[in-house]
């Protein structure tokens, strides 16, 4: 009689400890602008929210008005936007109840670097305008990286569709490259009209950027919202 | 007398590991776990659900999905209820990680009824509490590099108003008329888009899901045939009991290569 | 009931049944044991004047030190415990440069006041788990004038043990504060310039003083609106200031 050796159905254990291969980055694109003037800033920024190659939802906003002189645009990450602005808001409150007032934009500035930066080595992947009015009542615009650093320019753009945006703006608000032409001072109006025409662009050839655009002019006076559509394609 | 007849009292009687399987027979090594290892999580999903499906319709919302899990490419399971329901506006539904969404329909169980007790007018939790309740847990775990593998759609109706949102394992969170989650989102989303107006009935909303539904099942290999088609809304919440879809597989009689019935396209 | 007093004044945390804090009364009380601390506001700015008990002919006078910088735009005079003075001075020096970090601006004097309140508020709490602070054993026994300009103007505050703060156009706190108190009531105008703070505030010390004022047994400063800043005024200045009185 033949002794059959025993089969054994089970592999041994692979000894190889399993890669994590979660990432808990990604990136839903979107483009914002902000162009701060004499004393009046246009933030605008895009509604579209995308996955990979597929547009996931045409209606998210990324543009939040923080107080009535202060606006901030940030793309990126979908959550950690919703998130950052959901603490900001907080904080803001905080800040009104301690202060008795609300927070300057200058203030709001210097508090959203600390707050990225508290997320230096796990960020959140935001790309983030802000603008607004000062207290002296001035235009202005900040420009951010996604761990803090930060600088007051005249105008800005981030996200999927800066590479197409910047350059835009260097030479119709700055006048770039244009040694004839002179720099005067534009009305917010104008301002306006640019951008939508900058947003309109991004939209043609950024596939990340599309559907609505958000407009918002922030004065001394207050906060003025627009909206107008762009390509569903 | 020595009690123990001859067995070591200090070693357990079972090891976490068959001693009779000699490991390093087959070129393995045993891993004693020790006390500080790192701790363990969830990398991949392992029984998951497909698609899940839904649509704001006038006076509230469908939502459908099938009953199949899959392990990996193997049918596992094909009478599991994908849809639950949370309180009397709002239900839920999974595509991901079994497990998890289980995890997280028995928390939210808890939450509901929690806040239901806590709430002197004894009114249900609205859905969207509920839905940035849950947005909430899903981006902490992202955080903590522990995801829920799950793609979760909330559907409600509340006060004459219909709710419609989806969160995803990283915390990303929307709001939309339609919604369809993973190969649901190539396949049906069109779909929806295509057919999709403020007016659409319960009637229509229904059957346009079961119609994309059809279409999913067609090409989406992880798909099944049994599928429940929900709503909640004026008329209340309806988990739907699952029904079998219609199809019509006639289409490959005509196709080349197909079956091995036909080698070449006809001629003309 | 057999209630006594003496049953209700050992925990700070225990109320006796008229609704009193025995222990945060008899902190009050400290106070009016301390040196003659004041404050005066004008539009122009605010103006603090301390006493300085110099107990000995050997004591080196500087080393007293009575009114305190929390900020470049904020100061505090004092009059009780100094060293409880200095654990809430400290405090208040970090907060107002926390406030700088965060916000890129320069904290507001009501806020500062509230933080320093916060800080005199602890003595009831218990220590937290993990907190790295020690549990306060008693109130604090001292009391503040804090003085500051910022974007709303120029501000007194009056803090005291129980956390309460209150402002003022001006105060005096310590030993001879009902005295200096009553005089200020009398010879206070919102017309006064900063200067005629400086000579009521030094001329009330001078009142109330049992030794002859010199440049080393006061203290005084200014909360400036001109400048925004809080300056501990210079020996001169103090000699200045004592010639005109």
């Amino acid at each position: 009689m033949q002794t059959v050796e025993p089969v054994l159905a089970c592999a041994p254990l692979p000894n190889v400890k399993e890669q994590g291969r979660f990432s808990p980055y990604t990136n839903n694109g979107g483009t914002v602008i902000a162009v701060a003037g004499k004393d009046f800033c246009v933030i605008a920024g895009d509604t579209r929210m995308s996955e990979g190659y597929s547009i996931t939802s045409r209606n998210v906003s990324k543009v939040i008005q923080l107080t009535s002189k202060c606006v901030l645009a940030s793309s990126g990450m979908q959550a950690d936007i919703a998130t950052l602005h959901k603490l900001l808001l907080i904080r803001l409150e905080q800040y009104k109840h301690q202060n008795g007032r609300e927070m300057s934009t200058t203030s709001i500035a210097q508090l959203l670097g600390n707050t990225l930066y508290g997320k230096r080595f796990f960020p959140y992947y935001t790309f983030n305008v802000l603008g607004g009015v000062d207290d002296k009542g001035v235009g202005c615009a900040y420009s951010y990286d996604a761990v803090g650093s930060f600088e007051r320019t005249p105008y800005s753009s981030s996200g999927t569709g800066q590479q197409l945006v910047q350059p835009l703006l260097d030479n119709q608000v700055a006048k770039k490259h244009q040694p004839n032409v002179l720099k005067v001072d534009v009305s917010a109006k104008e301002v306006e009209e640019f951008v939508r025409d900058a947003m309109t662009s991004a939209g043609e050839r950024d596939i990340y950027t599309g559907d609505h655009v958000e407009v918002k002019t922030v004065t001394a006076n207050g906060v003025v919202h627009q909206r107008f559509d762009l390509k569903f394609d | 007398m020595d009690s123990s007849y001859g067995l070591d009292l200090n070693k357990p009687l079972y090891d976490g590991r068959y001693s009779w399987f000699d490991h390093s027979k087959f070129g393995g090594t045993v891993y004693e776990p020790k006390p500080n290892d790192p701790s363990t999580r969830t990398t991949d999903p392992i029984v998951t659900g497909t698609s899940v499906l839904a649509v704001k319709y006038k006076g509230g919302v469908a939502i459908a999905a099938d009953t199949l899990l899959s392990y990996g490419s193997l049918a596992r399971f094909r009478d599991i209820r994908r849809i639950h329901k949370l309180n009397e506006h709002t239900i839920i539904g999974s595509s991901g990680e079994y497990s998890d969404f289980q995890y997280i329909t028995r928390m939210l169980d808890d939450v509901v009824t929690d806040n239901h007790i806590a709430d002197n007018n004894l009114q249900p939790m609205d859905p969207k509490s509920i839905f940035s309740y849950l947005s909430r847990v899903m981006y902490q775990r992202r955080n903590k590099q522990d995801p829920l593998y799950n793609n979760i759609v909330v559907a409600g109706y509340r006060n004459g108003e219909s709710f419609l949102g989806s969160v995803d394992l990283l915390g990303t969170h929307y709001q939309d008329d339609h919604i369809a989650t993973g190969f649901g989102d190539h396949i049906a989303r069109p779909l929806l888009r295509n057919a999709y107006k403020p007016d659409l009935t319960k009637e229509e909303a229904v059957k346009l899901l079961e119609k994309c539904l059809t279409v999913l099942f067609y090409r989406d290999a992880r798909a099944y045939y049994r599928v429940q088609i929900c709503t909640i809304g004026e008329d209340g919440v309806n988990i739907a009991e699952p029904q079998v879809l219609q199809t019509d597989w006639s289409v490959g009689n005509v196709t080349y290569g197909y079956d091995g019935r036909r080698t070449a396209l006809p001629q003309a | 009931m057999y209630a006594t007093k003496s049953e209700y004044d050992r925990g700070v945390n225990t109320f006796s049944p008229e609704g009193r804090l025995f222990q945060v009364e008899y902190a009050i009380e400290a106070i009016k044991l301390g040196s003659t601390a004041l404050g005066i506001k004008t539009s122009e700015g605010v103006i603090l004047a301390v006493e300085k008990r110099v107990s000995s002919t050997l004591l080196e006078s500087s080393s007293i030190e009575k009114i305190m910088e929390i900020d470049s735009h904020i100061g505090a005079s004092m009059s009780g415990l100094i060293a409880d003075a200095r654990t809430m001075i400290e405090h208040g020096r970090v907060e107002a440069q926390n406030h700088r970090f965060n916000y890129d601006e320069p904290m507001k004097v009501e806020a500062c006041t509230q933080a320093l309140c916060d800080l005199a508020l602890r003595f009831g709490e218990d220590r937290k788990k993990g907190e790295r602070e020690e549990q306060m054993s008693r109130p604090f026994g001292v009391a503040l004038l804090v003085a500051g300009v910022d974007e709303t103007g120029p501000l007194l505050y009056h803090t005291d043990p129980s956390g309460t703060f209150v402002a003022f156009e001006a105060k005096a706190i310590g030993a001879a504060s009902e005295g200096a108190q009553q005089t200020l009531i009398e010879k206070y105008t919102k017309s006064m310039t900063l200067s005629e703070a400086e000579t009521l505030a030094v001329s009330v010390l001078k009142q109330v003083m049992e030794e002859q004022l010199t440049a080393t047994n006061i203290e005084v400063a200014s909360a400036e609106v001109a400048t925004g800043k809080f300056t501990i005024y210079g020996k001169e200045k103090v000699e200045s200031i004592i010639a005109r009185v």
